[in-house]
C-alpha cells in the first residue's frame, strides 16, 4: 500500500537588512550585545506604548510576496495573536491573519523547483511578524532552574513567515525547496541568511490518513532534512504496527537526532485573534506594487537564464552557481575582471567549491560584496580571474594552476605573485624546446623511427621530453615542434 | 449558557487565579452582561463594513534607529546580569 | 490674601505673566488647600509637593528675567493634575491598581510633555477607577473619590479626581481619558467642564491602553476657555501615535458666537431623570434665545450603541492587560520557583473585582467561534451609528442631550450591579463609538446635583463645539464652586 506522505512547511525569515526593528527604532540588529540593552518601551512593552510600524519592513516582505508569485492585496491589516509566554512581552503577538478576510502581505502563490523532476509548491500566505525575545536557562537545562532569564534585545525584531501547502512528498524535495528559498532571499537582499537564527523552518508532515504531525524547534535548514527524515521513519514504524498516529506538535531534539513530544503544553490555545486598533489599516496602491516591480531585483530562475544565454554557461553549472548567491556573485565579478565566464565558472564548480563550509551558519561576518567567503577562505574574484587568465595565455598550465589555488586560499597571494616565487612561467622559449628535442630524439633514435610511422609513439617522446622539462613545457606546443621536427627530418 | 466550566476556562486563557466564590459570582453577572451583548444579534448588518483608520505606505514610520537613552527596564526589581528574572518553564 | 486657588487657569498665566503673584506663591496655596480638604475627596493619589515647588520657581525666575511669554509658556504656572493612567516620567504611575503598584515610567506621555513644555506645573496624579474602568471611581485601590458638591456621593468616573480636584479648586487644570464617557460624566458630576476630543487629535502615546479604539485624553477645567487652553497646547499629530491625524492642527479660538443648528437628541433626553431632562429642554430654549435654529431630532440607532461599546471596550480591555504578568512591573514578589503559569495566575488575580470582570467578558467575546457574532458585529454596529450620525450632522451643527441619564447617586449605590452601572453610559458612549467629539458643560442643578449638558459636534469640529458651548457657557452662567 503506497502511503501517502504530505510535507508542509512554515518559514521564518528575519528582515536582517531592516535598520529597525518592525514596531519601533531599536536596531533591528540585535545579536551579541548585552542582554536587554537594545530595548525601548515599545519593544520591551511598557505600558502605555504602541506600536509604530516601519514602513520598509512592507517593501522588503511585498518583494518577497510578489518573487513567490503571490496576490498582494490591496489593503493589509495586522492583527493580536494573544497567547502568554515569557518571552512576549505584550502577550499578544503582532502578526497577520486571513480568517476574516485576506490581510496578509501575500497569498495563493507558487514556486517551482527541480527535485528529479519538476515540481511546485504552493505558498498559502506570507504574513508580517515580530519575533519575541529570548530565553535563556540557568545552566542551560530548563530542568532544574528555579528562574528563567529573559532577553528582549530581539523582541519586535521584523519576520516575514512563508506558509506552504503541504505539497512536499520527500525529505529531499524539502531541501531542495529550501535551498531555492534561500537563494531568492539573499538574492532579494531582504535577509542575510548566514546570520545564525536569521532563517528557521518548522514541518508538518502526515502519512497517508494519519493525523498532522508538527515539528518544532528545528535549528538550522539543514537539520530539516534528518529532522523529516527521522518522523517519517518514526510514523511509518507506528503505521505499520497499526498504532495510531495523533495530531500533535513535536520537537526536534539537535544532540539526539529525534523528535519528541513538545514538553510545553502547546495545543489548540484560543488565540483570540483580532485587529490590533493601533497600527492603521495600510493601503497598498498601484504605486507600491509598481515600485515593487522595478526594484525586484535579478531573481535566481531569471539568472540562470541570462548565464546560459549570455555567458554560454551549461544548465548544471548555471544551476550550482545561482544556488549560492555568493557563488554567483563571485563569478560574475571574476568575469568583470577577467572575460572568460566557462573557465572560471569551470574553476569555481569543479575546483574552488570543494574548499567551501558547506555549513551556512559558521562564524557571521559582516556582508560583504563580491568575492570574500564567510568561511574564511581569503581567495577572492580577482584571484580565479588571474588564474584563468594566466592559464589562457600559457604562462601556467593547469595541473600548476590547481596546485596554485590550494595555496591561494590559505595566503591571499595573487597567482601572479606565485608563479614568481616558484618560477615555473612555462618555458615557452621555443628554443629551449628545441634543444629539449633534440636531446630526446638522439637518444631515443629507435621510438623516433616509430613516431614516424606510428602517431601513439609520439606521445612516448612527448612524455621524454616533458620528463627532461620537469613538466614546465606547455605539452601542447611540444607536441607541435616534435611533428615539425619529424616531418623535417624524415 | 455561561457555566462555571466555561469561566473557569476563560479564567485560564486570562490568567487569572480565581477562587471559588469568583467563579459563581462572575458566571452569574457575566451571564447577565453576555445576555445584553446579545442584543447584537437582533439587528443583521451583512452590508456594512467595520470603519478602520487607513494610511498610505509613504505615512508610516520611515526606518531609522533612534535608540532609546536610558534603562527602559530599570525601574524592574527582578534582574540578573542584565536580563529579567522570570520564574520557571515547567 | 487673595485665593488664588480658585482662579482659572487663563487668569493664573495672566496673573503670574503681569507679575500680580508669583507662581510659587500660587502653587504653595494650592498645595496648602490639597492638604487641608483631600482627605475628604480623596482626589489625589500622589502629590509632588517638592517637584511642583520647584518647577514654580523655574517659572518665576524666567519672569523675573523678563523672558517673553512664548517661553515661559501658554500654561505658565498653571496647576494641573494628570489622571493616574497617563505617564508620568520619574513619577509613580498606577492606574489606581495592585498591578502597577510601583511602576515609575522611563518616560512622558506626549500630553504631559507637551503640558511642561508649555509651562504648566504637574502637582499630582488623580485617582480614577482601576485601569479606567468604571463610572464613579469606586473601583480604585486606594479608596472612592468623593463628590465635592456632596461628599459621600460619587464624583463619576472613570476621571473622579481629575473632576473632583478641578470641582475643589486643588489645581485649575486637569487631564483625565474618556473610553466610554470617563471625562464627560464626571465634568457633569462635578459641574466643570470636560471635553473628549475626536479620535485622533490628541495623542495617545502614554496613555495606558483600556480600549485603544475608543479612548482620547481629556482635558478638564473650569471654563470653555481653560479647556481652549489646553487643546492648543496637547493637540496634534504625533510620531509616537500612528492614530493621530497627519495634518496641521489648527488653533482654537475662543468665540462665543449664535447662528449654531443645534439637534436635541430625543431618544437621550426623554431616558434621562426628569430634572434631568427638564434641565436639557430649558438649555434648548437657551440657545434658540440666543439666536440657534433648535430642533429636536432623532438617532435610531442609540439602541445598540452601549452593546456595541461594552463589547468593544471589554475585548479590547482583555487584551491590553494581558501584558500585566509582574515580570518587568507591578508589586514586590519575586518569581523564584515558582512555575510560570501559576506565577501568572496568582499575580494577575490582584486585579480589582470590575477589571477581571471585563477581562473575562472580553476574553469570551473574543473567543473561538463567537468573534463574528460579537465583536465584529459591534464593529458594525459601529460603522452603522458613524453613517446616522454623519447623516444628522449634516442637518445640525451640534447635537445636543444630557451628559448622564441620572444623578449623581451615593457612594456605594450601584456597585453590586454590574449591569446597572454600565446602563448609565448610555449617553456618553456614542461618541468614543463614532470618533466625534463631545464636551460636556454645567447646565444646573437637580436635587442640588450637577447636571451636565453635553454638545457634540463633526469629526475634528471641534472648533464648533467650543462655538456652541462657550455661547452656552456664558448664557447659563452656572456656578462654578462648592463649599469646602
Amino acid at each position: 500500500m503506497m502511503s501517502e506522505i504530505k510535507i508542509g512547511l512554515e518559514i521564518h525569515c528575519q528582515l536582517t537588512y531592516l535598520q529597525s526593528k518592525l514596531f519601533c527604532s531599536c536596531y533591528c540588529d540585535y545579536r551579541f550585545k548585552i542582554p536587554n540593552s537594545n530595548v525601548c518601551p515599545v519593544c520591551s512593552g511598557l505600558p502605555g506604548t504602541l506600536p509604530l510600524l516601519n514602513q520598509n519592513a512592507l517593501e522588503h516582505a511585498g518583494l518577497l510576496s510578489i518573487a513567490l508569485g503571490c496576490n498582494v492585496p490591496n489593503e493589509i491589516v495586522f492583527y493580536r495573536k494573544n497567547y502568554f509566554y515569557l518571552d512576549l512581552p505584550k502577550n499578544f503577538q503582532l502578526t497577520q491573519y486571513n480568517a476574516y478576510g485576506i490581510t496578509s502581505i501575500g497569498v495563493n502563490g507558487k514556486l517551482e523547483f527541480e527535485a528529479d523532476t519538476k515540481r511546485h509548491a504552493r505558498i498559502r500566505r506570507i504574513q508580517i511578524e515580530e519575533d519575541p525575545g529570548r530565553l535563556v536557562y540557568e545552566n542551560n537545562t530548563v530542568d532544574n532552574s528555579f528562574y528563567t532569564l529573559i532577553d528582549y534585545n530581539r523582541a519586535g525584531v521584523p519576520l516575514v513567515e512563508i506558509v506552504t501547502e503541504p505539497d512536499f512528498t520527500t525529505p529531499k524535495e524539502v531541501r531542495i525547496f529550501l535551498n531555492k528559498i534561500t537563494s531568492i532571499i539573499e538574492h532579494l537582499r531582504i535577509c542575510d541568511t548566514r546570520l545564525e537564527g536569521a532563517v528557521r523552518c518548522d514541518v508538518n508532515v502526515s502519512i497517508g490518513e494519519g493525523k498532522r504531525v508538527e515539528i518544532k524547534n528545528i535549528g538550522s535548514f539543514k537539520e530539516v532534512e534528518k529532522a523529516l527524515s527521522y518522523e517519517i521513519t518514526r510514523q511509518k514504524t507506528m503505521s505499520f504496527h497499526e498504532i495510531e498516529i495523533k495530531a500533535e506538535t513535536r520537537h526536534w531534539d539537535d544532540a539526539r537526532k529525534i523528535t519528541k513530544q513538545a514538553r510545553v503544553k502547546e495545543t489548540e490555545e484560543d488565540y483570540r485573534y483580532f485587529p490590533d486598533p493601533d497600527i492603521p489599516t495600510v493601503v497598498l496602491d498601484n504605486a507600491f506594487l509598481l515600485t515593487l516591480k522595478r526594484n525586484m531585483p535579478e531573481l535566481p530562475d531569471e539568472r540562470k537564464r541570462r548565464f546560459i544565454a549570455h555567458y554560454e554557461l551549461s544548465d548544471h553549472i548555471s544551476q550550482v552557481l545561482i544556488d549560492n548567491k555568493e557563488l554567483s556573485d563571485f563569478f560574475e565579478s571574476a568575469v568583470n575582471i577577467y572575460p572568460s565566464p566557462k573557465a572560471i565558472a569551470n574553476w569555481i564548480v569543479s575546483d574552488l567549491i570543494k574548499f567551501i563550509n558547506g555549513d551556512n551558519h559558521s562564524q557571521p561576518q559582516s556582508n560583504d560584496q563580491g568575492g570574500t567567503f564567510h568561511s574564511g577562505l581569503k581567495i577572492e574574484a580577482k584571484h580565479i580571474a588571474e588564474l584563468a587568465q594566466l592559464v589562457d595565455q600559457n604562462i601556467i598550465n593547469r595541473n600548476t594552476a590547481k596546485g596554485f589555488l590550494n595555496q591561494i586560499i590559505k595566503t591571499g597571494e595573487m597567482p601572479s605573485q606565485l608563479v614568481k616565487k616558484t618560477n615555473t612561467s612555462k618555458i615557452d622559449d621555443k628554443n629551449m624546446i628545441l634543444e629539449a628535442i633534440e636531446t630526446v630524439f638522439r637518444s631515443e633514435k629507435s621510438a623516433v623511427n616509430d613516431a614516424r610511422q606510428n602517431s601513439k609513439a609520439i606521445n612516448f617522446l612527448l612524455g621524454r621530453i616533458m620528463q627532461l622539462t620537469k613538466g614546465k613545457v606547455d605539452p601542447k606546443i611540444a607536441l607541435d615542434l616534435i611533428k615539425k621536427k619529424l616531418i623535417e627530418s624524415s | 449558557m455561561i457555566s462555571k466550566d466555561e469561566i473557569k476556562h476563560l479564567g485560564w486563557l486570562s490568567r487569572l487565579e480565581l477562587t471559588e466564590e469568583e467563579i459563581s459570582k462572575y458566571a452569574f453577572q457575566i451571564k447577565e452582561i453576555v445576555g445584553y451583548l446579545d442584543k447584537l444579534d437582533s439587528i443583521s448588518l451583512t452590508e456594512i463594513e467595520p470603519v478602520r483608520s487607513k494610511k498610505k505606505i509613504s505615512e508610516l514610520r520611515k526606518d531609522h534607529v533612534k535608540p532609546f537613552t536610558g534603562d527602559a527596564l530599570e525601574g524592574s526589581k527582578n534582574r540578573k546580569d542584565g536580563f529579567i528574572k522570570g520564574p520557571r518553564l515547567i | 490674601m487673595v485665593n488664588l486657588c480658585s482662579l482659572t487657569a487663563e487668569q493664573i498665566v495672566k496673573g503670574i505673566i503681569n507679575g500680580d503673584f508669583s507662581a510659587e506663591e500660587y502653587i504653595s496655596q494650592i498645595l496648602e488647600r490639597i492638604e487641608k480638604i483631600d482627605d475628604k475627596i480623596n482626589a489625589f493619589i500622589i502629590v509632588d509637593s517638592s517637584g511642583a515647588l520647584e518647577k514654580a520657581r523655574i517659572i518665576d525666575k524666567k519672569v523675573r528675567n523678563g523672558e517673553d511669554e512664548k517661553d515661559i509658556g501658554a500654561l505658565a504656572g498653571v496647576a494641573v493634575g494628570i489622571k493616574d493612567n497617563i505617564c508620568t516620567r520619574g513619577l509613580r504611575t498606577t492606574c489606581a491598581s495592585k498591578m502597577l503598584q510601583d511602576y515609575v515610567p522611563p518616560y512622558d506621555a506626549t500630553v504631559v510633555k507637551k503640558l511642561k513644555d508649555n509651562g504648566a506645573i504637574i502637582v499630582g496624579k488623580l485617582n480614577l477607577d482601576e485601569f479606567a474602568m468604571g463610572s464613579t471611581t469606586e473601583f480604585s485601590m486606594y479608596g472612592s473619590t468623593h463628590n465635592p458638591w456632596n461628599i459621600g456621593y460619587v464624583p463619576g468616573g472613570s476621571s473622579g479626581g481629575s473632576a473632583a480636584s478641578v470641582a475643589a479648586s486643588e489645581c485649575a487644570l486637569s487631564l483625565g481619558s474618556d473610553t466610554g464617557g470617563s471625562v464627560r460624566c464626571p465634568a457633569s458630576f462635578c459641574s466643570i467642564v470636560g471635553l473628549k476630543p475626536t479620535y485622533g487629535r490628541v495623542s495617545r502615546f502614554g496613555l495606558i491602553s483600556y480600549a485603544n479604539s475608543l479612548e482620547q485624553v481629556g482635558p478638564m477645567g473650569k471654563t470653555v476657555s481653560d479647556i481652549v487652553m489646553v487643546m492648543n497646547s496637547i493637540s496634534g499629530m504625533d510620531n509616537n501615535d500612528q492614530t493621530t491625524l497627519d495634518s496641521e492642527t489648527p488653533r482654537y479660538a475662543l468665540r462665543p458666537k449664535g447662528n449654531i443648528r443645534v439637534g436635541l437628541l430625543k431618544e437621550l433626553v426623554e431616558g434621562a431623570e426628569p430634572e434631568i431632562s427638564k434641565c436639557i429642554y430649558s438649555a434648548m430654549d437657551l440657545f434658540s434665545k440666543l439666536d440657534c435654529k433648535c430642533q429636536e431630532t432623532s438617532m435610531k440607532s442609540i439602541e445598540y450603541a452601549l452593546a456595541s461599546y461594552y463589547t468593544i471596550a471589554m475585548a479590547e480591555s482583555s487584551s491590553n492587560l494581558a501584558r500585566y504578568d509582574n515580570i518587568r512591573y507591578g508589586f514586590d514578589l519575586s518569581p523564584d520557583s515558582y512555575e510560570w503559569n501559576a506565577y501568572f495566575a496568582k499575580v494577575r488575580s490582584n486585579f480589582g473585582e470590575e477589571v477581571k470582570r471585563r477581562i473575562i467578558a472580553g476574553s469570551y467575546v473574543l473567543s473561538s467561534g463567537y468573534y463574528g457574532k460579537y465583536y465584529l458585529k459591534a464593529q458594525k454596529v459601529r460603522a452603522m451609528l458613524k453613517q446616522e450620525i454623519s447623516l444628522l450632522l449634516k442637518t445640525f451643527d451640534v447635537l445636543i442631550g444630557p451628559t448622564m441619564p441620572v444623578l449623581p447617586f451615593k457612594v456605594s449605590e450601584k456597585i453590586d450591579d454590574p449591569l446597572k452601572m454600565y446602563m448609565i453610559d448610555i449617553d456618553t458612549v456614542i461618541a468614543n463609538l463614532t470618533g466625534i467629539p463631545a464636551i460636556s458643560v454645567p447646565a444646573g442643578f437637580g436635587k442640588n446635583l450637577p447636571i451636565g449638558l453635553q454638545i457634540m459636534a463633526g469629526e475634528f469640529q471641534e472648533q464648533i463645539l467650543f462655538d456652541a458651548a462657550s455661547l452656552f457657557e456664558s448664557a447659563a452662567n452656572v456656578h462654578r464652586s462648592p463649599e469646602l
